[in-house]
C-alpha cells in the first residue's frame, strides 16, 4: 500500500493577546487598541491591532507614552481569555482535522493541522483554508493559513506571508521555491546562529538552502543540516498530535431550580462518583473540588474544598462539600452545577509498627472543616510572625508537622505576660500636655497612676500601608480601688486610642 | 534653666549608607538648635570630619572628632531575637571613640589605619582588643547605642555579660575615660537595656551620658536612611522588614527635649557639656608637618635647594641674554628667600626628586597650574614655561600671607608611566608615608534613579530606560529636570509611589555613596601620614588612600602633589620616539621652532587631534583670533573657557584682535598690565597686577583679593578688601567712575579667570601637538591612535582627518599588523600608517600578542587553518572578528572577507587528531567557496562594528550622488556659500555639545568625506526634535548659513534623520 500524500495546514494568528480580547468585544474592533501587561505602574504594551500600529503604537510602550497617542484604547492582558480563545480555536481547527500540533508562542497563535486525506470531506486545500479562515473570522479571530506537504514549510510560510495574503497554498514539491524569498527570521533562529548567517550574508531561506550541505555541517554542526532542510522545505517532522487536555470537569444542568441543599447532595454524589472513577482510572485521587453553582436570576456561587490529603472517599467528599455549602449557602435557587476537580496523587501512609496511633487524617479534615465553618477560613492554622516592625503583624499558615520541635529560651530578663486584646478595644483617653491622666475602658473610668512611654513605631512610609503608633504601658486605678495594667496605643495615622492588651 | 546639651554621638552620610545627612546639614541643624558643639562619629573612619570641621568653624560651632570603630573581639552587634523573623547579617559591635587631645586623634587615625590595612583588599575591617590597648591614650570611649557592644552583651548574656564588656573597656581606656551611654528612641527593649546600663554604671562608679545616636539631622530624613539600608542590604523596601528603622527618632534633638527625656537620670545631660569641654582637640590642631627631604651632611634643605636652583639657572638661562639671566637670578633670589622663610624647601625638593626620577626613567613630565609662575620650578625643570621671560607673577603661586601650601600639578603620560611614578613615591616615602587622596563618589541623577528605583521595587527594564534618560548634560534647560526625565521614561508622576520615587531621588542627590580614588592626588608625610588621617586600601591593588578628598586635604592644609595622567603627554612622548625612527630627524620638545605653516594651520582651525584647540568652540574662534605667535596661543587656550565667556571678555578681545574696536585701558597706568591682552583682562595674574598697580596692594594682598572674589561666601572679607582697593585707587588719583569699572572688571572675571601660567603650560603642549601634526602627520596620527581614548574626537574622525591630509591609512592585516598602530614606508618613499590589532574590538591583547610573536618567529600564515593551528589562543569569536574586518584578506586562498569567514568557521571547529590524520577526507573544495562578497555598505557596517572606524571611503561618499539630487551640500561646498544663504548639509554626527555657557543651544559637528560642518540647534528646535537631535547618527540639517570671519555654521531650522544602514558609529556627546 502506498503512503498517502502528506498535507499540512498551518494556522497563524498574530498579535494574539489583542485578538483574544477583541473577540468578545466586537464594538472595539474597528478602533485602535493596545494590550498592556505587567502590574501597575510598570505596565507595557505587549500587543496591538493594525489601527493602533498605524497610529505609531509600539510594543514596549508604557501607559504614559500610550496616553500621548489619542484615541488608543488600552486593555489589560487576560490570560484566561487567551486560554479560552485558544481552546475555541483548537476546537475549530479540530473540526477540520483531528490531528493538531500547537506551536503557539507568547505573541502569536500557531497551530498545524495534518489535513492529509481530508479532500473528500473539505475539498481542495484552498477551499479548506478559506473555510478555516471564515470559521475563525466568525469566532472573531483573523488568521492566515498556509498549506504544503511539509510541516515546517507550512509554518515558515504562514509566518512569512504578508498580512494581506490570508491563504498560501504550495503544491507538493514546490516548497523550496516558495520558501526561497522568505527572510531567515521565520525559522526562529537563536541570536548567535542568526548573527553567523548575517555575517555570511545569508538573508533568505533560498540563500541558506543553496549552501553546500557538508561544509555547512562542518561549520555549524548537525543543526546546519536541519536548518538547510527547513530552508528547502524538506525537513522531516514527527507529528505529535495534541491530546485534549485532561480536565476533571463535570457539569449538569438541573431540570428545575433546586433550593434545598439536601436535594442537591444527590446530584452532587453522582457527579463526584464520576469524577472519582475518572481519577481512579488514572491512578489519581481528587485533591480539590470546586463546585460552581449557576443561580436563578444570574450569578454563580463557587466553593472550593481542599482536604489535607487527596482522597477518593466519596462519603468524605460529600461530607466536606455539604459542610462547606452549609457554611456558605448559595443566595438563590440553583440552576446548574459544575464540579471541577484537581487531581492529586493517592495518599499513601506507611504506619510504623510501634509508632503511636495518629488520628485518622480524613477525620481530622472533617474536624478542621467544622472549625473553619465556625471561625472562618483565614483564622485556622498556625500564626507566623512577619518580618516587619508593624505591631501584631502575622499571617496564618496551614498546619504542618514540624521536623523537630525548636525550643527558644530568652536570657536575662523576666517576662511579664501580656494578654493581647484581639481586636484591640477602643478607649477614650484624657491627656494634658503629653501626660496621660485618665481613660475610659469598658465603660469604667480609670485614673492613670503611672505611664511608661511613649513607645514609638512607624513604617511602610513609601506605600499606602503607612502606619504609626505611640504606645504607653499604664498602671491605672478605678475609683473602687481596682487596679488595671495595660497597654494603651494611639494610632497616629487614624488618631485613635485603643487598649491593645492587659498585663497579668 | 537653660539646658546644656551637646550631641556627642552623631553619624553623617559618610558612614556610607548608615547615615542620611551631610556633615554640613548636621552643623546647620546644630546652629538652629543653638547647640554649642557636636561630635561626628562615622563608621570606621573620619571621612566626614574635615567637612564637618570646616562647616562648624564657619558657624562658630565646636566640632569634636571621633569614630565608631568596629571591634571583632567585643562580639557581634545587636540583632533582633532569633525567634523573630529578620534578615540581619552578623556584624561586629562598634565602640564610639572621641578624641580628647591631639594624641588621641593620632591614636584614632593609627588604630583605624592598623585594621584597615590589615585587610588584603578594600574592606571595612575591624580592630581587636590589642589594637585598642595600643592606641588608647587620649581617647574617650562611650559604651555605644544599638550598634555598641554593651547592648548586644546585655541581650545575649544578661547584665553580667554587659558588666564584663564595660569592665573590659575600663581596663583599656581607664575609669576616667569610659562613659556609659544611654539613648532613648522610644523603644521598649532599649529601655530595658538602659536600666541595666544604669545599674552597671552605678556599680562600677562610671559616669552616665545621654546621646541620641544621631543618624540624620531632621526626623523626615529617616526615609533616606531606610532607602540606604535597603540599598546596603540589596533588598527592596517592601521586603526589608526589621532591617529598617522602627521609628524616626535618631535626629538631632533640641536640648530641652533631651533634658525632658532624661529627667529621671540625673547628670546624664550635664555630662555631655562637661565632656564636650574636656574634648580639647579640633582638626585645626592637626599637627601636620610636611616631610623633610633627606640632604647630604653639612647641607640644609635650603642650601641644597639653592644649589639645585643655581644649576638650573645656568642650564635654563645660560645661553640667553645677560639681561634675562640677571632678571632670572634676581627672581630666583626673591623666590628662594620666601621659600626659606616659609619653610617650603622640602616640598620643592620632593617634587624635584619625583621629576628627577621621571627623567632618569625616560618618563615625560611637565608641571602645570600656578607652579609655572615660579622661576624656581622652571629652574628645577618642574615646569617648562619661563616665567621670567614671560613676565609671570610669582605671587599667584606662593605668597607670604596666604598660610597655605603651594600646589604643584605634574602631568605624566597616562597609564603605566604614571603608575611607575606613583609607585616610586610609595616606595620612597613608605606605606604609611604616602597615599592617594580619596574621591567621594556621590549619588547623581542616574545612580540615584537606579538605586532608589530598586529599593522601591521597580523592574530593571523601567529603571534602565529611566537612567538612560536622566540628563548628563552640562547645560540644563527648564525641561531637563528629573521630573521631566521620569515622564519621558513613561512614569506617571500622579501615582503616589512614583511621586515618592522622584522625591527620594532628589533627596539623595549629592549624598556620598562610597569612597573612590582620586586620579592623581598624592599626600606625602614621611612615615607618619597615618597619624594625620587614617589610610585604607583602594580597590586597585598596591594603592592606599587617605579618608579625605583633595578639597578636605586643602582645607586642612595638607600638601599634595598631583600626578595627573595626560594623554597628550603620551602622544608627544611616542612622537619623540617615532620621528627620529621614521623621518630621521631629531626633535627637542623644549626647542621647537616657531613655524609659519603651523600657525597657518591653526588659523584655519584645521585642528582635529591637537591638544586644547580641537573643540568646536576653539575651532570657531581660531579664525578670528588668528594666532601667529606663541603668546596668541596662550590666550587662545585661556579664552575659550566658561570664565571669559561668562565674564564677557571673549568678544571684546576678539573684536580688538580683529581691529574692529580700538584698544583702550580702564586707566593709563594699567597699560603695561593689560597690553598683552589688548586691554581686556583675561588672566588671574592680571587681576593681581591691577590691584598692585592701581591700589598699591602687595603681591600677597592682591592674591588675598583674588581668593576673596573667588569664594562666594566671603562677602565680608570682600567688602573689607574692596574698601581698601577703593582707598588705594583714590590715593592714586583714580576717579570714581574708573574705580567702578575696575572693580566691576575684577569681580566679573576673578570668579572664572584662568591662570596665565596654566594657559602657558597648556599652550606649550598645544603648540607641540600642532607642530607634530603639521610636520610629522604619520607619526602624530600613529601616536594619537595608540593612546586612545583621549581628546575630543573618536578614532574614526582622527583617521578620516589624517586621510584628508594625505596620509594613507591601511587596514588591520594579520600578516603585518602589530598590536599597536605602526608606520610603514611605501615604495615611493612616502610614509603610511597601518592599523594595529588593538583596533579589532574584542580581540584580547594576549591573543593579539601571541599572533604577532608567532608570525615573527615562524613567518607569515599560509591559510586560515594555519593561523588557527599556530595561534591556539585565538578564540573562534576572535577569528571571526578578524575575518569580518578584513584582517585575513591577505592570507593565501582568501579573496574576500566572507571567504575568510567561511574558512575560519571551519578552522574554528577542528576535528580530533585521529581524524585529522586522514586529511584527504576533510579537504574541502576550495574553489567552491559559497559566500558572496560583502557589499560596500556591508563592509562599512563590518568596519564600524569591528573596529569603530573605516580606512575606506567615508560613508557619506557613497551617498553623495543621492544627496546631490536632494541639494545637500558637502562640508567643503558650504565654505563657498554666502552668509545667510539657506543651505542643506548632511553628515555623520561626530560630536554633540550643549555647553553651560550657551543658554541651551546645542552644537552638532557633522563629518563627511570633505571635512567637518557645524550645526547650531536652538533650544526650541531641540524641544521639537529631541530624539532626532540626541539619537541620530546621520543627519540632514537645513537652515541659513552663518559665515562670519570664515567661521561657518548652519543654523538649523529643520533636522532630518538620515537612515544609517545599521552603521554603529559613535560620537562624543555633551562635553
Amino acid at each position: 500500500m502506498s503512503r498517502p500524500i502528506e498535507q499540512f495546514a498551518c494556522v497563524y494568528a498574530q498579535e494574539f493577546p489583542v485578538q483574544a480580547l477583541l473577540r468578545l468585544r466586537p464594538e472595539l474592533r474597528g478602533g485602535p487598541c493596545a494590550v498592556l501587561e505587567g502590574t501597575p505602574p510598570s505596565q507595557q504594551v505587549c500587543s496591538c491591532n493594525t489601527s493602533a500600529l498605524d497610529l505609531g503604537v509600539e510594543h514596549g510602550m508604557t501607559p504614559v507614552e500610550l496616553e500621548t497617542i489619542p484615541s488608543v484604547i488600552a486593555l489589560a492582558r487576560s490570560a484566561l481569555e487567551e486560554v479560552s480563545t485558544r481552546t475555541a480555536l483548537l476546537e475549530c481547527i479540530g473540526s477540520f482535522s483531528p490531528s493538531l500540533e500547537e506551536l503557539t508562542d507568547d505573541g502569536a497563535f500557531v497551530c498545524v493541522a495534518d489535513i492529509s486525506g481530508t479532500e473528500r470531506l473539505h475539498g481542495q486545500p484552498t477551499s479548506l483554508a478559506r473555510a478555516l479562515i471564515d470559521r475563525m473570522h466568525v469566532l472573531g479571530v483573523y488568521a492566515s493559513v498556509a498549506t504544503t506537504g511539509n510541516f515546517h514549510a507550512a509554518v515558515c510560510l504562514a509566518r512569512g506571508m504578508p498580512p494581506s495574503d490570508r491563504v498560501g497554498i504550495v503544491p507538493q514539491g514546490q516548497e523550496a521555491s516558495a520558501l526561497a524569498p522568505l527572510p531567515l527570521r521565520v525559522l526562529g533562529l537563536d541570536p548567535e546562529r542568526a548573527e553567523t548567517f548575517e555575517l555570511w550574508g545569508i538573508k533568505t531561506l533560498g540563500a541558506l538552502a543553496s549552501l553546500p550541505e557538508e561544509p555547512l555541517i562542518a561549520r555549524v554542526g548537525q543543526d546546519g543540516k536541519r536548518l538547510r532542510q527547513l530552508a528547502r522545505g524538506t525537513a522531516p517532522h514527527l507529528f505529535v498530535p495534541i491530546e485534549p487536555p485532561f480536565a476533571l470537569d463535570e457539569f449538569i444542568e438541573l431540570d428545575s431550580p433546586v433550593e434545598l441543599l439536601e436535594s442537591l447532595l444527590f446530584v452532587l454524589g453522582a457527579l463526584l462518583g464520576q469524577l472519582i472513577v475518572r481519577a481512579a482510572n488514572r491512578a489519581l485521587a481528587l485533591a480539590a473540588v470546586t463546585a460552581t453553582l449557576a443561580l436563578e436570576g444570574g450569578g454563580t456561587h463557587s466553593r472550593t474544598v481542599r482536604p489535607a490529603l487527596p482522597s477518593n472517599d466519596k462519603r468524605l467528599w460529600i461530607k466536606l462539600l455539604h459542610m462547606d455549602l452549609e457554611m456558605h449557602p448559595p443566595g438563590a435557587a440553583v440552576l446548574s452545577l459544575r464540579l471541577a476537580a484537581e487531581p492529586g496523587r493517592t495518599a499513601k501512609v506507611q504506619l510504623g509498627l510501634f509508632s503511636p496511633q495518629l488520628p485518622d487524617a480524613t477525620r481530622l479534615d472533617v474536624t478542621l472543616a467544622r472549625i473553619r465553618a465556625v471561625v472562618g477560613e483565614e483564622n485556622v492554622g498556625s500564626p507566623v510572625l512577619n518580618d516587619t516592625h508593624r505591631p501584631g503583624d502575622f499571617t496564618m499558615q496551614p498546619f504542618k508537622v514540624a521536623a523537630q520541635q525548636e525550643r527558644q529560651s530568652s536570657v536575662g530578663c523576666v517576662v511579664t505576660p501580656l494578654r493581647q486584646l484581639r481586636p484591640p478595644e477602643d478607649v477614650t483617653v484624657i491627656v494634658r500636655e503629653h501626660d496621660l491622666l485618665a481613660f475610659f475602658f469598658r465603660h469604667r473610668r480609670y485614673e492613670v497612676e503611672r505611664a511608661f512611654g511613649p513607645w514609638l513605631g512607624s513604617g511602610d512610609w513609601w506605600s499606602s500601608a503607612r502606619w504609626g503608633t505611640q504606645s504607653w504601658d499604664v498602671v491605672a486605678r478605678h475609683p473602687d480601688g481596682s487596679l488595671i495594667c495595660g497597654c494603651l496605643v494611639r494610632d497616629v495615622v487614624q488618631s485613635r486610642w485603643q487598649m491593645a492588651g492587659l498585663y497579668d | 534653666m537653660t539646658s546644656r546639651y551637646v550631641e556627642l554621638h552623631a553619624a553623617s552620610a559618610f558612614s556610607f549608607l548608615e547615615g542620611a545627612s551631610q556633615p554640613e546639614d548636621l552643623i546647620e541643624r546644630a546652629v538652629e538648635l543653638e547647640m554649642p558643639a557636636m561630635a561626628l562619629l562615622d563608621r570606621n573612619g573620619v571621612y566626614g570630619s574635615a567637612r564637618f570641621h570646616t562647616s562648624a568653624k564657619r558657624n562658630c560651632v565646636r566640632a569634636h572628632v571621633g569614630a565608631e570603630v568596629a571591634v571583632s573581639s567585643l562580639g557581634p552587634r545587636l540583632t533582633p531575637h532569633a525567634w523573630l523573623p529578620h534578615q540581619h547579617i552578623p556584624e561586629h559591635a562598634r565602640i564610639p571613640l572621641l578624641c580628647e587631645s591631639r594624641e588621641g586623634y593620632q591614636n584614632l587615625c593609627q588604630l583605624i589605619t592598623r585594621f584597615k590595612l590589615r585587610e588584603s583588599a578594600k574592606g571595612e575591617g575591624s580592630a581587636v582588643l590589642d589594637d585598642l590597648r595600643e592606641y588608647a591614650s587620649g581617647l574617650i570611649c562611650l559604651t555605644g547605642g544599638d550598634e555598641g557592644p554593651l547592648a548586644s552583651a546585655l541581650v545575649s548574656g544578661g547584665e553580667d555579660a554587659g558588666r564584663q564588656i564595660v569592665e573590659q573597656l575600663v581596663n583599656i581606656y581607664g575609669r576616667q575615660s569610659v562613659y556609659v551611654e544611654l539613648q532613648r528612641h522610644g523603644e521598649r527593649e532599649q529601655e530595658w537595656r538602659n536600666q541595666a546600663a544604669l545599674r552597671i554604671a552605678c556599680s562600677l562608679h562610671l559616669p552616665v551620658i545621654a546621646t541620641n545616636g544621631v543618624r540624620y539631622a531632621r526626623a523626615h530624613e529617616r526615609e533616606v536612611l531606610d532607602v540606604f539600608t535597603s540599598i546596603r542590604n540589596h533588598i527592596n523596601l517592601d521586603r526589608a522588614g526589621r532591617l529598617l528603622s522602627l521609628n524616626s527618632q535618631r535626629h538631632i534633638r533640641p536640648a530641652a527635649q533631651m533634658t525632658q527625656l532624661f529627667r529621671d537620670v540625673p547628670g546624664a545631660i550635664e555630662t555631655t557639656a562637661d565632656l564636650s569641654e574636656r574634648l580639647q582637640f579640633e582638626l585645626s590642631d592637626l599637627g601636620y608637618a610636611f616631610p623633610r627631604y633627606p640632604v647630604p651632611d653639612g647641607e640644609t634643605m635650603d642650601s641644597f635647594l639653592g644649589k639645585r636652583v643655581a644649576e638650573g639657572v645656568a642650564r635654563r638661562y645660560g645661553q640667553k641674554t645677560s639681561d634675562l639671566l640677571e632678571r632670572a637670578k634676581k627672581q630666583m633670589e626673591h623666590e628662594l628667600k620666601l621659600i626659606a622663610k616659609l619653610g617650603f624647601a622640602g616640598y620643592f625638593l620632593i617634587v624635584w626628586d619625583i621629576v628627577q626620577f621621571c627623567k632618569r626613567n625616560d618618563i615625560l613630565i611637565q608641571g602645570r597650574g600656578s607652579a609655572a609662575n615660579s622661576a624656581v620650578c622652571y629652574a628645577l625643570e618642574i615646569t617648562a614655561v619661563d616665567p621670567v621671560g614671560m613676565d609671570l607673577l610669582f605671587e599667584r603661586f606662593l605668597s607670604e600671607s596666604r598660610g597655605e601650601w603651594p600646589d604643584i600639578d605634574l602631568d605624566l603620560p597616562s597609564e603605566e608611566k604614571r603608575e611607575q611614578a606613583i609607585q616610586y613615591v610609595y616606595q620612597r616615602y613608605g606605606v604609611l608615608g604616602a597615599a592617594m587622596t580619596a574621591n567621594v563618589i556621590c549619588y547623581r541623577g542616574r545612580s540615584a534613579a537606579r538605586e532608589v528605583g530598586k529599593a522601591l521595587g521597580f523592574d530593571q527594564e523601567s529603571l534602565g530606560r529611566l537612567s538612560s534618560l536622566v540628563g548628563h548634560f552640562e547645560w540644563k534647560g527648564p525641561t531637563d529636570t528629573m521630573a521631566h526625565s521620569f515622564q519621558h521614561a513613561g512614569f506617571d508622576l500622579k501615582h503616589p509611589r512614583i511621586a515618592k520615587y522622584l522625591d527620594l531621588c532628589m533627596r539623595i542627590q549629592d549624598l556620598p555613596r562610597h569612597l573612590g580614588q582620586h586620579s592623581g592626588g598624592m599626600v606625602i608625610c614621611q612615615g607618619q601620614l597615618n597619624s594625620v588621617v587614617p589610610l585604607e586600601r583602594a580597590s586597585m591593588p598596591g594603592r592606599t588612600i587617605v579618608q579625605w578628598d583633595k578639597e578636605d586635604c586643602a582645607d586642612l592644609g595638607i600638601i599634595k602633589v598631583d600626578l595627573l595622567g595626560l594623554g597628550m603627554m603620551a602622544v608627544l612622548k611616542d612622537c619623540l620616539e617615532l620621528i627620529p625612527q621614521h623621518y630621521g630627524e631629531r626633535v627637542d620638545l623644549a626647542q621647537l621652532p616657531e613655524d609659519e605653516e603651523v600657525y597657518l594651520t591653526l588659523q584655519k582651525a584645521d585642528t582635529v587631534g591637537m591638544f586644547q584647540v580641537e573643540s568646536r568652540a576653539q575651532m570657531a574662534s581660531l579664525p578670528r583670533n588668528k594666532p601667529d605667535r606663541f603668546y596668541d596661543l596662550v590666550v587662545q587656550v585661556a579664552i575659550i573657557r566658561p570664565g571669559p565667556i561668562v565674564g564677557k571678555m571673549m568678544h571684546p578681545y576678539m573684536r580688538r584682535r580683529q581691529k574692529k574696536e580700538p584698544v583702550s585701558y580702564p586707566h593709563p597706568s594699567l597699560e603695561p598690565v593689560l597690553k598683552r591682552t589688548l586691554g581686556v583682562p583675561l588672566f588671574q595674574e592680571q587681576l593681581l597686577r591691577i590691584a598692585m598697580t592701581v591700589a598699591n596692594f602687595s603681591g600677597a594682598e592682591a592674591e588675598e583679593l583674588r581668593r576673596a572674589v573667588g569664594m562666594r561666601r566671603s562677602w565680608e572679607r570682600m567688602k573689607n578688601l574692596e574698601g581698601k582697593l577703593r582707598a588705594g585707587m583714590t590715593a592714586n588719583g583714580i576717579g570714581p567712575k574708573v574705580q567702578e569699572t575696575i572693580i566691576e572688571n575684577i569681580s566679573s572675571f576673578a570668579l572664572y579667570g584662568f591662570p596665565e601660567s596654566h594657559a602657558a603650560s597648556f599652550a606649550l603642549l598645544a603648540y607641540a601637538s600642532a607642530y607634530f601634526k603639521v610636520k610629522y602627520l604619520a607619526a602624530f596620527t600613529c601616536a594619537i591612535l595608540n593612546n586612545q581614548p583621549m581628546g575630543f574626537y573618536m578614532p574614526a574622525v582622527l583617521v578620516k582627518d589624517a586621510q584628508r591630509h594625505g596620509l594613507r591609512v591601511k587596514p588591520i592585516d594579520v600578516q603585518i599588523s602589530r598590536w599597536a598602530c605602526t608606520i610603514e614606508h611605501e615604495s615611493d618613499g612616502a610614509l603610511s600608517m597601518r592599523l594595529g590589532l588593538g583596533y579589532a574590538k574584542g580581540l584580547r591583547k594576549r591573543a593579539g600578542d601571541a599572533l604577532v610573536v608567532e608570525r615573527i618567529s615562524r613567518g607569515a600564515f599560509h591559510s586560515a587553518e594555519d593561523l588557527t593551528l599556530r595561534v591556539p589562543g585565538l578564540s573562534r569569536k576572535e577569528l571571526t572578528l578578524l575575518a569580518r574586518v578584513g584582517a585575513m584578506n591577505s592570507i593565501e586562498g582568501v579573496s574576500h572577507r566572507r571567504d575568510a569567514l567561511w574558512q575560519v568557521d571551519r578552522a574554528g571547529r577542528l576535528e580530533g587528531p585521529l581524524l585529522r590524520q586522514q586529511s584527504e577526507w576533510l579537504r574541502e573544495d576550495s574553489a567552491g567557496l559559497p559566500l558572496e562578497q560583502m557589499t560596500t555598505s556591508e563592509r562599512l557596517v563590518a568596519d564600524y562594528a569591528g573596529t569603530g572606524l573605516t580606512v575606506g571611503r567615508h560613508p557619506m561618499h557613497y551617498r553623495r550622488s543621492e544627496l546631490r539630487r536632494q541639494h545637500v551640500l558637502s562640508a567643503s561646498e558650504l565654505r563657498r556659500c554666502r552668509d545667510g544663504e539657506i543651505v542643506r548639509a548632511a553628515g555623520c554626527v561626530i560630536a554633540r555639545q550643549r555647553p553651560g555657557t550657551a543658554k541651551g543651544f546645542i552644537f552638532i559637528s557633522m563629518e563627511d568625506e570633505t571635512g567637518i560642518a557645524n550645526v547650531i540647534v536652538t533650544p526650541d528646535l531641540y524641544e521639537r526634535q529631541r530624539l532626532v537631535v540626541t539619537r541620530s547618527k546621520f543627519l540632514i540639517a537645513e537652515g541659513p548659513l552663518q559665515n562670519q570671519d570664515g567661521v561657518i555654521h548652519v543654523k538649523a531650522i529643520n533636522l532630518i534623520e538620515l537612515s544609517d544602514h545599521d552603521l554603529r558609529t559613535s560620537s562624543h556627546d555633551f562635553h
